[in-house]
């Protein structure tokens, strides 16, 4: 029995899955056949011995759609991109063909218009004949799209740019052709008979040059994430029954062990299992400094091996992978609209309706007013040229776009447009400490010797009390091991090895008996301990965990072992607070512990002893009081807390569930970018405003000086072809604005 | 690439140069339109054909402003197979049904196939799911989601001039 997937081409609607599933299943040999009609693909069960791939799929062509296998469909995206290619190439001949065409129509017209003699500029280019020859195609060739489209959404009830286009154009055009066939109508009147081909061609080159413009910006929005996805490796050398195979990326599996070479990409994420190196993680986490990998260490998917080699076992592949997960939620965050957006879209949908309303309103008064057909047919044109909806609808979106790929590059996930546009209004933050604010385990903070460091004797101590901690079970043992590695001590073997609960470890090392503990139990061992007990209570008042060291029987130095503040703490607190944010600790530590913490990274309201049943009540009597609470956590006890508040942010490579009850991820455990995504956020809304300001802003000043408003004060009438130029070129601008958020780089608060 | 450059160098000269003639255009018009010439000026045109007109263009705006704002298209219910609602929407010049029609709860696969090459329909989204599409010209692309609550959710183009409503019933 075999397995087959094909693609599937021609099916327009659900009842065409069904056929295809029949006619596939009419052919003898086919044991099942389903058809996803979304993914427009047949998945088949068959026996290869009484039929074969041919045979199905000339009953599927018979059917009258076609089937691919799935290996050949690879050839689909060129043929898409050619697609794409033509199209824009019809697009720049039409562009060339109407620019040409109305620069040399508005040449021609400047005597007319001006009432100047210029001498260059020959007669017969104001030829009323002529110009209607040059200007027929520019209308109906080069301006073909804006009728097709007008008239397929006229019919769905919809009224859009093109609408407008087509009717502002068509309205000059027209009146143009009238005045050729008809100059006797105006000149009875006492007008002087005048044409505005060069309107009509001007705006339809005008429109093209701002879509094409438009269509370059708009795929520069999404530059971000197709960075994200170009990080995905191609190809992944996998060890199968001892044989080094390099595989496409999609068929490995988890549970593969990966090679990863000096250089090299890693493929998916994966446990280190064998060898070390250091890994370029920088463009999955925004981290710039390169991390160790050891053994056991997790290694992400799209990161960079730096020096060493290594081996590791594939935990996650396909859309599982950390990298597809990252993308998924910033195309999510993408496809959610800011709040603020409100304010556009409660007016794009009955804009171009009103617009509409309003041209034919200004032709009427005008009419009744003057009784001059050719200025209210005038100022008619310029109303609908003019009017840009486009503008509206693109400033929220194209800066969300911008926005979150931007923190997506610096390692900041946001949930949705809704989070984005919150954070810039956080009032107060709340830190959790474990594992937010300090590393999340014990380490090693100070190590003090009673013979100083001469001949390296600290580190040939901490050897000999690490070779004895490793054999412990104890966090306080893995501390003194951690800190070893990172001295780069060689541990030795331990004789005799023993742990008295409560009170410490020992074991003899190269001949030397060696005891670490408590106070107490050296003090029961005999050993003078009066030299150092004087920094012991220091540490003790930095709610530090002291372990004792002897060394044959006399005390040579102590460890203070405390859960470290990470790095960044102090520095990102300060920036906070410099932002103007309300800095909380919220722990379940106790006070004296917690007062600590916050005293050493500069935070003075603290709620200790919190247990984590009470965190989310916590947070929702901080915005009893009017604020915008943010909370920062790590830990699965945080979810309820991450949720409670306005903007959850989740640090370091915290949980799953954590994640998920946040609004906003940071990829790396680095307090700094809460000052990033808030830095990013204000950014973003800035960027908003300035774009729906303009969008407003140029359409409400736009439309009433278009209308003619101006014109009984000051004779000023706006020229038909700078409303179409400014029509194109404002949604240019509000994408062109929206880019230079791209150059977004977080500022460093000291 | 330098080609590339040229291109663009070469359209955004041109843009300049429209944009340049037709600001001189519009300055030298302005002084010209002050003294009221020939081609502006008033005239008196009989009452009767002031009226006509007036109440042609009021019944056009009218009727404008009914055909796009206030009259509603057809609604479609989604099709129930194998527990999912499915339903294919048609985009060309707008979203062909516009109305969709689902129960709650219950998983929703709309097949939308774009046959429009307007650039302005690439994207659909869908907000309140978190949900944004490109659809490929020609083809299907599917969206799923599960309505959790009775309501209205939008869906729209990219920029939010297309629309279409979901209904959700209990």
């Amino acid at each position: 029995m075999d397995n087959l997937t094909l693609k599937l081409r021609g099916m327009s609607c659900a009842s065409c899955a069904s056929s295809i599933e029949q006619a596939i299943q009419s052919v003898p040999g086919v044991i099942e056949c389903n058809v996803n009609f979304g993914m427009e693909q047949a998945t088949i069960q068959y026996d290869a011995k009484q039929t074969n791939l041919e045979t199905i799929q000339s009953a599927v062509d018979e059917a009258g759609y076609q089937a691919l296998p799935l290996q050949e469909m690879a050839g689909q995206d060129d043929e898409e991109a050619a697609d794409r290619q033509s199209e824009s190439q019809t697009l720049q001949r039409k562009l060339w063909t109407a620019g040409i065409i109305s620069i040399l129509l508005v040449v021609g017209a400047i005597p007319a218009m001006t009432g100047l003699h210029l001498p260059f500029i020959p007669a017969w280019l104001h030829n009323y004949w002529l110009q209607l020859v040059l200007t027929s195609p520019v209308q109906f060739w080069c301006g073909k799209s804006f009728y097709v489209g007008a008239w397929k959404s006229l019919k769905r009830r919809v009224a859009t740019m093109d609408t407008l286009i087509a009717l502002g154009t068509s309205a000059a055009y027209f009146y143009s052709v009238f005045v050729t066939f008809f100059p006797g109508f105006f000149t009875a009147q006492g007008l002087t008979p005048s044409v505005y081909y060069e309107v009509a061609a001007s705006v339809v080159a005008l429109i093209l040059l701002g879509k094409t413009l438009e269509n370059r910006a708009k795929g520069e929005t999404s530059e971000a994430i197709r960075k994200l996805m170009g990080l995905q490796a191609k190809t992944a050398r996998i060890i199968r029954n001892g044989e080094e195979l390099e595989v496409p990326i999609a068929q490995v599996e988890i549970g593969d062990i990966v090679q990863v070479r000096p250089g090299e990409q890693i493929p998916v994420d994966g446990e280190v299992i064998e060898g070390s190196s250091t890994v370029d993680e920088g463009m999955v986490t925004g981290e710039s400094l390169p991390v160790k990998k050891q053994l056991g260490a997790e290694v992400i998917g799209a990161t960079i091996n730096k020096t060493g080699s290594f081996k590791f076992r594939a935990t996650r592949v396909g859309k599982d992978t950390f990298l597809a997960q990252i993308v998924k939620m910033v195309q999510d965050a993408q496809g959610s609209k800011a709040p603020i957006q409100k304010l556009a879209d409660g007016v794009t949908g009955w804009f171009v309706p009103a617009v509409i309303a309003v041209a034919l309103a200004t032709f009427l008064i005008w009419f009744n007013a003057t009784g001059n057909i050719t200025l209210a047919t005038v100022t008619m044109v310029e109303v609908l040229i003019i009017a840009c909806p486009c503008a509206l609808g693109l400033a929220t979106p194209t800066a969300v776009m911008v926005g979150t790929g931007k923190g997506a590059e610096n390692g900041i996930l946001i949930k949705g447009a809704e989070s984005l546009e919150l954070a810039h209004k956080i009032e107060i933050i709340v830190l959790d400490k474990t594992g937010t604010l300090t590393v999340g385990k014990p380490t090693v903070t100070d190590f003090v010797t009673v013979k100083g460091t001469a001949n390296s004797n600290e580190l040939k101590l901490l050897q000999l009390a690490a070779s004895v901690e490793r054999n412990s079970e104890h966090p306080v043992g893995e501390a003194v091991v951690g800190y070893a590695h990172s001295q780069e001590v060689d541990l030795t073997d331990v004789k005799d090895f023993e742990a008295i609960a409560g009170s410490g470890v020992r074991g003899i090392v190269g001949g030397k008996p060696i005891a670490l503990g408590t106070l107490r139990w050296m003090q029961e061992l005999g050993c003078d301990t009066a030299y150092l007990e004087l920094r012991a209570r220091a540490l003790e008042g930095e709610s530090k965990t002291v372990v004792w060291m002897a060394c044959e029987g006399k005390i040579e130095a102590i460890l203070g072992i405390a859960d470290a503040l990470k790095p960044s703490s102090a520095q990102a607190v300060k920036a906070l607070q410099k932002l103007g944010l309300e800095v909380v600790m919220l722990t379940g530590d106790n006070r004296s512990t917690a007062e600590s913490i916050a005293r050493s990274v500069g935070i003075t309201r603290i709620f200790a002893e919190v247990r984590p049943d009470q965190k989310a009540a916590q947070i929702l009597a901080l915005q009893g009081e009017g604020k915008i609470v943010a909370m920062v956590g790590d830990g699965i006890n945080d979810a309820p807390a991450l949720a409670a508040s306005d903007v959850g942010i989740a640090i370091g490579t915290g949980t799953d569930v954590a994640i998920a009850a946040s609004d906003i991820t940071l990829i790396s455990g680095d307090l700094q970018g809460i000052v990033t995504a808030i830095q990013l956020s204000r950014a973003t809304m800035r960027n908003i405003r300035e774009n729906l300001f303009f969008a407003f802003i140029y359409n409400i000043a736009g439309i009433p000086i278009a209308a003619g408003i101006l014109y009984p004060i000051f004779g000023w009438l706006l020229n038909p072809i700078i409303a179409g130029g400014a029509m194109a070129f404002s949604s240019v601008s509000v994408l062109t604005n929206a880019l230079r958020l791209r150059s977004f780089k977080p500022k460093f608060i000291a | 690439m330098l080609h590339h450059r040229q291109i663009w160098g070469t359209l955004a000269s041109l843009g300049l140069a429209i944009g340049m003639a037709s600001g001189v255009q519009a300055s030298e018009k302005s002084v010209q339109h002050s003294t009221s010439t020939a081609q502006f000026r008033s005239i008196e045109q009989p009452l009767g054909l002031k009226v006509g007109v007036t109440i042609g263009g009021l019944t056009l705006i009218g009727f404008e402003l009914w055909w796009f704002l206030f009259s509603k298209t057809q609604a479609q219910q989604a099709k129930s197979i194998h527990g999912i609602q499915e339903l294919t929407i048609t985009v060309d010049g707008g979203y062909e049904p516009a109305t969709v029609v689902v129960k709650v709860g219950q998983l929703v696969r709309l097949n939308f196939l774009r046959r429009d090459p307007n650039s302005c329909l690439e994207q659909v989204l869908f907000p309140d799911f978190h949900i944004v599409r490109e659809l490929p010209l020609n083809q299907v692309t599917a969206v799923e989601f599960t309505p959790e609550k009775p309501g209205r959710y939008s869906f729209t183009c990219g920029m939010n001039m297309f629309r279409g409503v979901v209904e959700v019933q209990g």
